[in-house]
Order: C-alpha cells, then sequence, then structure tokens
C-alpha cells in the first residue's frame, strides 16, 4: 500500500484526536490572526496612504519650476489616469487703493483629485467645491480680511477684474507650514490668458493623477524614467515627515502584533505535535516491527499531518478574509474608504505562513517519531537516537527569524524579537525546573490540597517545563502588546497638545521684538518663542566651493544650491539632543555651527569639517563642533544648521515668531496685522487640524488590530494550556478512585495553575518590559520609554490568576472524567 | 445465602449501556451479599462484566436499575461527592497495573490516600505500612526504579494505609509472573487478614480465586453460580 494511502487512511482514523484537533485548530487560528492582521493592515496601511493622497489632493504627481511637457499629461491619459493641473506663484492683489500679496494656486476645475476642497459662500454655508470656474477667484478668510472684500465682490488679480465666488475654508493640502502668503485660487485659463504664468515669472508647475493603484504605480515608474531634470516627484510616501513617521510606527506594531499571533500559534502547534507524538509511539513501534523502513514511518507522519493541515490553511485563510471584512466594515467610518474588496495576498501569504509555522513547530518532535526502535513493541520506550534530528531544533527559531523579517520587513525587529523571546523562553524554563526542584523539598510541609497541586507539577515534570515556558512565551507577545501600544497612542495624543502653537510670524525685525510681544501677550497669546532667523547659502564645505562639490545625487545638490534657513541659540533647543561633538562654548574664537546628523549624512560632514556660508554680501566659515537629532515630529520651528549666537550676532537677521491663540481670539489679529504690516502671519491651524484627524484615524486603527491580535493570543494561549488535558484526566480518576472530593481536585488545580501561571507572569512582565524598551527605542522610535513596571507587575499576578481560573475552567471535564475509565485501562 | 449485617450488598442489579447498534445488557439480575471481613472472588471470561461490577460495587459508576448498599449507604442516592467520601473513608484499591504515580517517591505514593483524608502523621504511618510490605528501604524510590512486583507492594501498601473496611483487588497479579504473583498473593491475603478487611477480588486467575471464601462467576452479565470455596 502507497504511503499516501495509508498516511490518508490514518488521518481518516485520527482526526478527531483531541491533539489533532487542537494543532488544526491553532493553524487555522494563526492563520487567521494572521491573515486578518495582514490583510486589515494592508487595508488600513492603504486607507491612511489615502489620507497621505488627500493631503496631496492626488495620488501622485511632478512638480517642477518649469512648464511641464506635454508627455507627461499623454502619458497619465494613456494609463488612463484623472488629471488635474495646476500652477502656483504669488501675485498682488487690488481692491482699489488696498493690496495684498496672495499665494496664488491656478487650477484645472479637476482640483482636487482626492480630498475635499471646502469652500463657503456668501451666506458663510460650507460645500464641497473644485477648482473655480474662468472669471471666477476663491480666496481664504485672511485675504478677504486684508482687502476690505466679501464673496461676490470683484477683486483685481494678474491686471484682471475677477468674481469672487467663494471663500476657501479648507484645502485638501491644509497649506504648508512655510506658505507665507493668503490663499487664492483662480482658473488657469485666467492665468494663462493673464499671461502670469510666463517665463521669468515664479511659478511652481504641477501634475497631480489619481486612478487605480497599478496604473499610478506605472506612472509614477514612468516620470522616474521620464521627469524633466529640475522636476520633482510627488508621492504620498513623500509628503509631510512627521505623518510619515507616525504611519511608520503603525505599520511596524500592526506587523508586530501579526507575527507574534504567529508565533504564539507557533508554540501551541509545537504543543499539540508533541502530544501526538507521544500518542503515536506505540504504534510507530508496531509499525516498525513489521518491518515499515524509517522513511516510510517519516512520510506516513508527513502526509497525515499535511492532510490534517491543508484545510486548515485553506479554512484560516477564507477567515481572515470574513473577520478582516467584518472589522473593516465596523471601522470604516474612521477611516476613508478604499475601493474594491480586501486584498487577496495577505491571506494566501498567511496561509504560507501557516504552513511555515506547522512544519517549523511540528516537525521536530514529530520527526523524533522515526527513532522509535521496533524492539518498543516489547520495551516502551526503547529508541534509536539518530543525532542529525537534534538539529530539527533549531527549526522553530529559523522559522521564527525568517517569518519575523517576512513580516516586518526589518532584520533589527526579527532579531530583537526572537533574541526576547528566547531569554524569556530560557528564564521561564529556569524558573520552572527551580520551582520544580524546590516543591521536592517544600511540598512534605505545605497543606495537603495544596500538595496535591504541587505534585501534579512535580509529576507532569517536562510537560510542567514546556507549559510553563509556553505560557511565558503568550504572555509575553500579549504584554509587548500590551506595553508598546499606550506608549504608541500615548505619544501621538501628546505630539500635538491643545496648545500647540498655531501662529507664525515671519520678518519680525530687531526693533520691533518688544513691541510685537507685548501685543501679542495682550491678545491673549500664549507659548510665545522668538528664533532668530538669517537666510543665506551654504557656499564651501571643508574650503571647496558649493559648485566643484561632487554630490551622490540631485536631491541633494538642489538642496546645497536652495536658500538655507540659520539661526542660533546660547542653548541646545528642545527636542534636540546632542549625538557627537559638544554644544558652542560662551564666547568661542571662531565661529562654530551644530549640524541636524541627517543633514550632516547627505552631505558628508563630520565634526572638525568647516562649512562656509554666504549670506547677504558676507561670507564666513564656521567649524562643525556638534551633531544633533532633532525630533522632526515636535511641530517647533527646527533648523538643520544652528551657528554659535556669539559670532551669529551679527549677521543680517530677522525674527521668527510662534504661539498659541485660542481659534476664536484670531480675529483680533488682523488689527495686529494691519499695525505690523511688514510682518508675515501664517495660521496653521488647517494643518494641525488634519494632522489630528489623521493621527485619530491611525490611533483607531492601532487599537483595532491590537484588540484583534489580544483576542488570537487569548485562544492561542488556551489551546496551550488544554496540551496537559489526558495526562490531567488519568490522574484526576487516580484520585477520584481513591476517593479525593473536588473540592480537593480544584484545590489542586488551582495550586498548579497558579503556579504556573505566576512563573509565566513573571517572567513574561519582565521579558515584556525588556523587549518592549528595546524595540521602543530601536524600532519604533519612541525615545524615552519606560516600561510601566508597577502595572507590569500587576499584570504578572493578573496573569497567574487569569491562567488559573482558564486552567479550572479546563478542568471542568477532566473533573467529571468518570473514575471508572481507570479499571477499563487494567 | 442472607447476612444479617452485610457490609455490602447488591439487590437486582443491572447495568445497560445504549451504544451505535441499540441497547447493550452488560450486566442483569445480581444479587450480592458480603459480609464483614468476608473475601469474594469473582470469576468469569473477558467480556463478561467483571470490571463493570467491580466499578458499582465500589460506587466508581451508578448501576441502571436496582441497588447497592455500602455499609449501609445506598449508592445510588448519593451524589459522586458523596460517594468519593464514602470511598475515601471505607475502600482501598490494588489494579492490575499498579496505578502509582511515576513523579512520586513510593513513600508519597503511599501517602496519598492518607493526604486525601487530611491525616497529620501521613508520613510515618506510610513508612509504618512499607515496612509491613518489606520495602521499608525502599521508600525514597520511584517507581521506574522498582520491579513490577514491588510496584505492586508498593501499591499493596498504599491499598491498606488508611485501613479501608473493603478492599477491591482488579487482577493484582495480572501484570506480574506466576512467582512474583504468588508473592505479592500472600502478602495481600496476609494484610487482609491482618487488618480484617473485607476483599473482593476479580481474577481470571482460579489459584488466587480459590483462596477467596467464595467464588462468583459472572457469564454473559449474570450471576451464574455461587461456588463456596
Amino acid at each position: 500500500m502507497s504511503t499516501l494511502r495509508l498516511g490518508l487512511r490514518t488521518l481518516r482514523r485520527e482526526w478527531r484526536l483531541p491533539e489533532l484537533r487542537t494543532l488544526a485548530a491553532a493553524l487555522l487560528l494563526a492563520v487567521a490572526a494572521l491573515g486578518a492582521v495582514a490583510t486589515l493592515a494592508a487595508r488600513v496601511e492603504a486607507a491612511l496612504l489615502a489620507s497621505a493622497a488627500e493631503l496631496i489632493g492626488g495620488d501622485a504627481g511632478i512638480s517642477d519650476n518649469h512648464a511641464l511637457p506635454p508627455t507627461v499629461t499623454a502619458e497619465a491619459q494613456h494609463l488612463a489616469l484623472a488629471v488635474n493641473r495646476s500652477s502656483d506663484f504669488p501675485s498682488v492683489a487690488f481692491n482699489g487703493t488696498r493690496s495684498q500679496l496672495l499665494d496664488v494656486r491656478a487650477t484645472d476645475p479637476a482640483y482636487p483629485l482626492r480630498g475635499t476642497l471646502q469652500l463657503a459662500n456668501r451666506a458663510g454655508r460650507v460645500y464641497a467645491g473644485h477648482g473655480p470656474a474662468a472669471g471666477s477667484v476663491d480666496l481664504d478668510h485672511r485675504a478677504l480680511v486684508a482687502l476690505g472684500l466679501g464673496v461676490g465682490d470683484r477683486v483685481q488679480i494678474g491686471g484682471r477684474e475677477l468674481t469672487i465666488g467663494a471663500e476657501i475654508v479648507r484645502e485638501p493640502d491644509g497649506g504648508e507650514l512655510f506658505a507665507i502668503a493668503p490663499r487664492a485660487l483662480m482658473s488657469l485659463a485666467d492665468a494663462e490668458a493673464a499671461g502670469l504664468l510666463g517665463t521669468g515669472s515664479r511659478v511652481q508647475h504641477r501634475l497631480l493623477v489619481a486612478g487605480p493603484p497599478t496604473a499610478v504605480t506605472q506612472f509614477v515608474g514612468w516620470l522616474k524614467a521620464h521627469r524633466p531634470p529640475d522636476a520633482e516627484l510627488i508621492t504620498p510616501q513623500r509628503t509631510q515627515q512627521r505623518l510619515r513617521i507616525a504611519f511608520d510606527r503603525a505599520g511596524a506594531f500592526l506587523r508586530l502584533s501579526a507575527l507574534l499571533s504567529a508565533l504564539l500559534a507557533g508554540v501551541a502547534i509545537a504543543l499539540s505535535a508533541q502530544r501526538y507524538a507521544r500518542r503515536k509511539t506505540d504504534e510507530i513501534a508496531l509499525l516498525r516491527a513489521l518491518g515499515a523502513p524509517r522513511g516510510q514511518v517519516r512520510a506516513l507522519v508527513l502526509v497525515t499531518l499535511l492532510g490534517m493541515a491543508l484545510p486548515a490553511l485553506l479554512l484560516g485563510a477564507l477567515l481572515a478574509l470574513g473577520l478582516s471584512s467584518a472589522a473593516w466594515t465596523l471601522a470604516r467610518g474612521l477611516l476613508p474608504g478604499t475601493a474594491g474588496g480586501p486584498p487577496l495576498l495577505p491571506a494566501a501569504a498567511a496561509a504560507l505562513a501557516g504552513l511555515a509555522v506547522l512544519l517549523g513547530f511540528a516537525l521536530p518532535p514529530l520527526a523524533r517519531l522515526a527513532e522509535v526502535a521496533p524492539v518498543a513493541v516489547f520495551r516502551r520506550g526503547a529508541r534509536q537516537r539518530v543525532r542529525a534530528l537534534d538539529a530539527l531544533y533549531l527549526l522553530p527559531a529559523l522559522v521564527a527569524v525568517g517569518l519575523a523579517w517576512f513580516e516586518s520587513g526589518s532584520f533589527r525587529l526579527a532579531g530583537i524579537l526572537v533574541a526576547s523571546l528566547a531569554a524569556v523562553a530560557m528564564a521561564a524554563a529556569l524558573l520552572a525546573a527551580l520551582l520544580l526542584a524546590l516543591i521536592r523539598r517544600l511540598a512534605p510541609g505545605v497543606h495537603p490540597a495544596l500538595r496535591l497541586g504541587l505534585a501534579a507539577l512535580a509529576r507532569r515534570r517536562a510537560l510542567s517545563l514546556i507549559q510553563a515556558t509556553a505560557l511565558a512565551l503568550g504572555l509575553t507577545a500579549l504584554l509587548l502588546l500590551a506595553v508598546i501600544a499606550p506608549a504608541l497612542l500615548d505619544r501621538w495624543r501628546t505630539e500635538l497638545p491643545a496648545d500647540t502653537p498655531n501662529w507664525f510670524a515671519l520678518n519680525i525685525q530687531d526693533d520691533q521684538r518688544a513691541p510685537v510681544t507685548a501685543a501679542l501677550d495682550g491678545l491673549g497669546a500664549r507659548k510665545l518663542n522668538m528664533l532668530p532667523l538669517a537666510v543665506g547659502k551654504l557656499a564651501s564645505i571643508d574650503g571647496m566651493p558649493i559648485a566643484q562639490v561632487h554630490f551622490h545625487d540631485r536631491a541633494t545638490r538642489d538642496w546645497a544650491e536652495q536658500q538655507l534657513r540659520l539661526s542660533w541659540s546660547a542653548a541646545l533647543p528642545p527636542a534636540n539632543t546632542l549625538v557627537a561633538g559638544h554644544w558652542f562654548a560662551a564666547d568661542p574664537a571662531q565661529p562654530q555651527v551644530s549640524v541636524e546628523q541627517g543633514w550632516a549624512q547627505r552631505f558628508g560632514v563630520k565634526p572638525g569639517d568647516t562649512l562656509g556660508f554666504r549670506i547677504g554680501e558676507d561670507t564666513f566659515t564656521a567649524r562643525v563642533t556638534s551633531l544633533r537629532k532633532v525630533d522632526w515630529t515636535s511641530f517647533r520651528v527646527n533648523f538643520f544648521l544652528l551657528l554659535d549666537p556669539a559670532h551669529a550676532r551679527a549677521l543680517p537677521h530677522s525674527w521668527l515668531a510662534s504661539w498659541y491663540l485660542p481659534p476664536g481670539d484670531a480675529p483680533a489679529l488682523a488689527a495686529f496685522n494691519r499695525s505690523y504690516g511688514n510682518l508675515s502671519l501664517i495660521d496653521v491651524n488647517a494643518l494641525l487640524d488634519r494632522v489630528r484627524g489623521i493621527i485619530a484615524r491611525v490611533t483607531a486603527a492601532v487599537r483595532w488590530v491590537l484588540g484583534f491580535s489580544l483576542l488570537a493570543g487569548a485562544l492561542v494561549l488556551a489551546a496551550a494550556l488544554a496540551s496537559s488535558a489526558a495526562e490531567r484526566r488519568r490522574e484526576a480518576a487516580l484520585l477520584r478512585t481513591l476517593g479525593a472530593s473536588s473540592a480537593q481536585l480544584r484545590a489542586a488545580a488551582a495550586t498548579e495553575f497558579a503556579l504556573l501561571g505566576l512563573i509565566a507572569g513573571l517572567t513574561a512582565a519582565l521579558g515584556a518590559a525588556g523587549a518592549g524598551a528595546w524595540i521602543a527605542a530601536s524600532v519604533m522610535d519612541l525615545p524615552g520609554f519606560v516600561p510601566p513596571l508597577p502595572a507590569l507587575g500587576l499584570t504578572a499576578l493578573a496573569a497567574a490568576l487569569g491562567v488559573m481560573l482558564l486552567g479550572l475552567a479546563g478542568t471542568r471535564r477532566v473533573l467529571a472524567t468518570s473514575p471508572l475509565t481507570l479499571l477499563r485501562r487494567g | 445465602m442472607t447476612i444479617a449485617t452485610p457490609l455490602l450488598s447488591a439487590r437486582d442489579v443491572s447495568k445497560a449501556l445504549v451504544g451505535p447498534e441499540g441497547r447493550i445488557d452488560i450486566l442483569a439480575g445480581i444479587d450480592i451479599e458480603v459480609a464483614v471481613g468476608a473475601s469474594i472472588a469473582i470469576v468469569g471470561a473477558s467480556g463478561s462484566g467483571k470490571t463493570t461490577l467491580l466499578g458499582l460495587l465500589a460506587g466508581l459508576d451508578l448501576p441502571s436499575s436496582g441497588s447497592i448498599r455500602l455499609d449501609g449507604h445506598a449508592l445510588e442516592t448519593l451524589d459522586e461527592e458523596a460517594r468519593a467520601a464514602l470511598r475515601r473513608r471505607l475502600v482501598g484499591f490494588v489494579f492490575q497495573s499498579f496505578h502509582l504515580l511515576p513523579a512520586l517517591t513510593a513513600l508519597e505514593n503511599v501517602m496519598l490516600p492518607l493526604e486525601l483524608e487530611g491525616e497529620p502523621a501521613a508520613r510515618t504511618r506510610a513508612r509504618e505500612a512499607l515496612q509491613a510490605v518489606g520495602l521499608g528501604a525502599r521508600g525514597g524510590h520511584y517507581p521506574y526504579q522498582l520491579s513490577g512486583g514491588e510496584q505492586q507492594r508498593v501499591a499493596l501498601a498504599r491499598a491498606f494505609v488508611h485501613r479501608p473496611r473493603l478492599l477491591f483487588a482488579d487482577e493484582p497479579t495480572g501484570n506480574l509472573d506466576r512467582r512474583t504473583g504468588a508473592g505479592v498473593a500472600e502478602l495481600l491475603f496476609d494484610l487482609n487478614r491482618t487488618h480484617a478487611t473485607t476483599l473482593v477480588l476479580v481474577t481470571h486467575d482460579p489459584a488466587l480465586a480459590g483462596r477467596c471464601e467464595r467464588i462468583l462467576e459472572l457469564i454473559d452479565g449474570r450471576l451464574v453460580a455461587g461456588t463456596p470455596a
């Protein structure tokens, strides 16, 4: 008979075995958890990317200060993508004698392709609109106030009389932090007709596209190859660094939770496989005695295993799709919808990952079945040890590393996770072994009911060790997520406190500092902060003029040639940390400069090098004395380059102020603005609102996925606890026969599980604290993360209690076991 | 035969199971009375219902009909808790495959029934019981360090340690060679005499059955003969 047929026949007989069912259930759960989290995460990431697309007003695009060649539009149209063309430029608007510099966007009516342009009509009713028609212009509140106009009035821009069609309430891209002037939206046709886009004018031309992801990707690929030399790509991934950091953290967390679910299931699978192997030993001995070669035994086990696994994998993948769709439907209100059903790839990948987990964790105990000696039919336990099989115990670790890498895309996260979990496993095993040794000494002295529980732990020595380790691993995974998630959510919440500066003013002169401060104080401004600002250019690096320096890429060269904003400060500003060198001395002999580490890396600058600057007519050289790490998410004004104040003070400069003013008090700023006509006031309320909105969505997504992983983890944990049920039933039958009361059996079980839970809880709490701190610092970018030790301690106790209750719940059937089974077994 | 105050009695006891092929009568019309201090052997072919009967008599299971009284208590009126308490107080067991707990030493195994009763001097009494079966020096050994005969002697010590009034023995020599089996049987009957224990023995072995005062034979679930020894 072929091994395949024998294997399938075995499966037909054995699929009801509890351990095979546990194994299949764990596998199903692993694939479902992994697949649902991955599918949901993929959808959430897509939705977040769509959010970022809203910020841009399209899925991708290109921007250039020269007119874009018609081939770009042609290619986008060829790919059947929706196209929006626009041009940004400064222009002055007139209303009689009043004038105001505006930041004008001339666009075709397709604007915006993504997100919503909120406009208000004369009555103040807000509605979603598009780019204005020819002859019409939309102005924001600041522009209307500055020009003294309202909706329906006429205004002159670029020599053309235009009717104000609406007030701009909110643009999808929310305005840039350093957009200096109030905003106007006009028709691209009008701008072209007025000659506003001619050569010599400072125009930024932009083309955005939107459409199916594959076409967008194709278009971006085409752009990379064919873009004009100075053009810059616009993609959601490149927008707003601070948002990207939030996305990256969320993504890392989502992947981490999926990964931990899979590893948990692996532990449950290993436990079930071991139990199955124990049960199969007699049968294998018989087969071997009847002449089955070792290879056939191995093939037989494999066929049975795969026959069991394949339906579980398929069902798991289907369940993943169903669960993620259900979760998606429930969470839809929180996230912008993306078109189409769930992506199928993550679920398929999860099924493959599940197969890897199954083979990785189930093979080591099952392969050992081939070691069962034929003579074991007479002498139980006789084995012919195959040394080569020892290496198989590396398999789970390899699978764990591989999976961690596959799921996280990061060797660092994979390494940290596997190292932490291995440490936890070893600590738990060690602690359990120590406890078992102690039990031997202490047990005779304790209360008989407790003693029964202690004896139960000692009786199943190997199983106790395995269970403590498995529980510790499971709890570590759950605690790790529980420890990191609040830190992550908290971080997002505190990133933008309610009084984050929402106004900026540029161009404050030295003699205006005191009156401006007093005026703002009078208005009730809080958190007022002023920084000096000098604008110049980078002239040389280490004495070599910029024109001669070889740069790796075009972006770096562009950057080097752009205007440079410099500031200075006697003390290291908040949200900055020194990573190399030392901060400025009080009065250095030579000019000194402190450089942000990313900038330093891009330009290949290190402490000791010199940088030459040209500011106005002056040139000067400063020595790099320190490198700084800057938290760009802090929503403060930060600078790549900070000069030492002693030398910088003499440079031509103005001041930049930031403050918080409750949104209701903003109208008072109009008078302030008129008193200081030279200042540029920047309102970042809209941007802050957008960022807060997106953070709220990310937070909701993380909560959802976290809840799901916790559930998966708890279920797998319960499956792991069931692994000793058979042994437990046998023992309960004996004790019952000898007259043990159910209270005694329950007390014994409670003692046993509470101790197991305590060992697992303690090691898991310590492990989660360590791994959490490690991951927070080096993967999640959560500096200053301190694991909540008292809470973890309490959680360890709660875990002991939880395991005890779970164990007791699982013991109900054991207690109901008829003592008669013992007589039947002889 | 009617006994004035039987320690154990069964009256018109039957046991039936409903399986996939319908109702199966395992035991029917069983009547037994066992006096204090008596010894009876239940013999019969495999599948005749011996083990089921033993289970019913010991209160491990309940009959489908009929009544079993142990020390005056009608077992069918007691719940599992109460039956367990009765076993703890009155009953000792010896099994064919010993059923010693592998992770406990011989002494700890013997202590088990005393611990279930909450006996404070469990250790001392268990040690005495081990000495009584000739294994006083082996108390610290684990079951796997003992031979089959020694394991069954530990099981005997466990069965007698709490001085039960009734001992149930299920094929106590079934897993042992003839000589060792004879030794264990000798010890069993010695202890039975010393402690004046009532003995209910299930066995295939005619020689062992022959040492009991009465032999009951089960054929297809019915008690067909009560042969005096």
